[in-house]
């Protein structure tokens, strides 16, 4: 149980690493596949077979669907920045990286004496027990939830129109 | 791998590797969510997935309808360009 976690962590790890260091946006595109599907793995490991579903559909099947529609329409303009670097970037680096070693600290000292839990209780993660929640505990987010993608859902409409 | 995206939102000058970044760490809060909600043993966290989930798609949709709009009148994804408002 715990070397498969830790695999499809390594997995996960390398494969968001891919996503900005390779150099063409395809590639970056279909590693992302990749931590999303080792994602919904680890999501099915940690007993939650109705979130794994979700992810694979909403992330790998619309999002990924969609970066991959906008790469394929901008497929020449990529060639003028094919060797791009930013100026400031090793000092970026720098901060993201303590800002990395500051949480692994904070982490590693509160996870110390962690156990992992071995009894599920019942219904976790199913269809039911999610709906339950989603319709009873947070019945008014859920609704503002649906309200927002409404609202993205014509805004990106109107933007995308030809003459905004 | 919030970090790592962190990394490529400062550093990356391609707009969608930028969005790229975007989702990873909105995956990564997903990944705790639902670690903890394993942890603890209820379907709360799973519920913030769920929201978080529909936010990113959200997010994607209007950021590449934006972006898509920007290339169409700049003809460049390089954000470093896209400095006209700039004061």
């Amino acid at each position: 149980m715990n070397l498969i976690h830790l695999l499809l962590g390594l997995v996960i790890i390398l494969s968001s690493l891919g996503v900005i260091l390779l150099k063409k946006p395809v590639h970056s595109c279909l590693s992302f596949l990749l931590t999303l599907i080792t994602l919904a793995a680890l999501y099915l490991q940690l007993s939650a077979p109705f979130i794994s579903v979700m992810q694979v559909l909403v992330y790998a099947g619309a999002i990924l669907v969609i970066f991959m529609f906008v790469i394929v329409l901008f497929q020449d303009a990529y060639k003028q920045i094919a060797d791009f670097k930013a100026e400031s970037s090793s000092w970026l680096i720098f901060v993201a990286a303590s800002l990395f070693v500051i949480v692994l600290a904070l982490l590693g000292s509160h996870l110390q004496n962690i156990s992992y839990p071995q009894n599920t209780p019942i219904g976790f993660g199913t269809v039911e027990s999610l709906g339950k929640t989603l319709y009873l505990d947070f019945f008014f987010p859920f609704e503002a939830v649906g309200v927002l993608f409404l609202v993205a859902l014509i805004g990106a409409v109107y933007i995308g129109k030809k003459d905004v | 791998m919030f970090t790592i995206g962190i990394i490529g939102v400062l550093t990356k000058r391609n707009a969608l590797i930028l969005f790229l970044s975007i989702e990873l760490m909105l995956n990564s809060a997903n990944l705790l969510f639902v670690a903890f909600a394993r942890y603890w043993g209820n379907s709360i966290g799973l519920a913030w997935v769920f929201f978080v989930l529909v936010l990113a798609a959200a997010e994607a949709a209007v950021g590449l309808a934006i972006l898509i709009n920007a290339f169409r009148s700049r003809e460049v994804v390089d954000i470093d360009q896209y400095n006209s408002l700039r004061g």
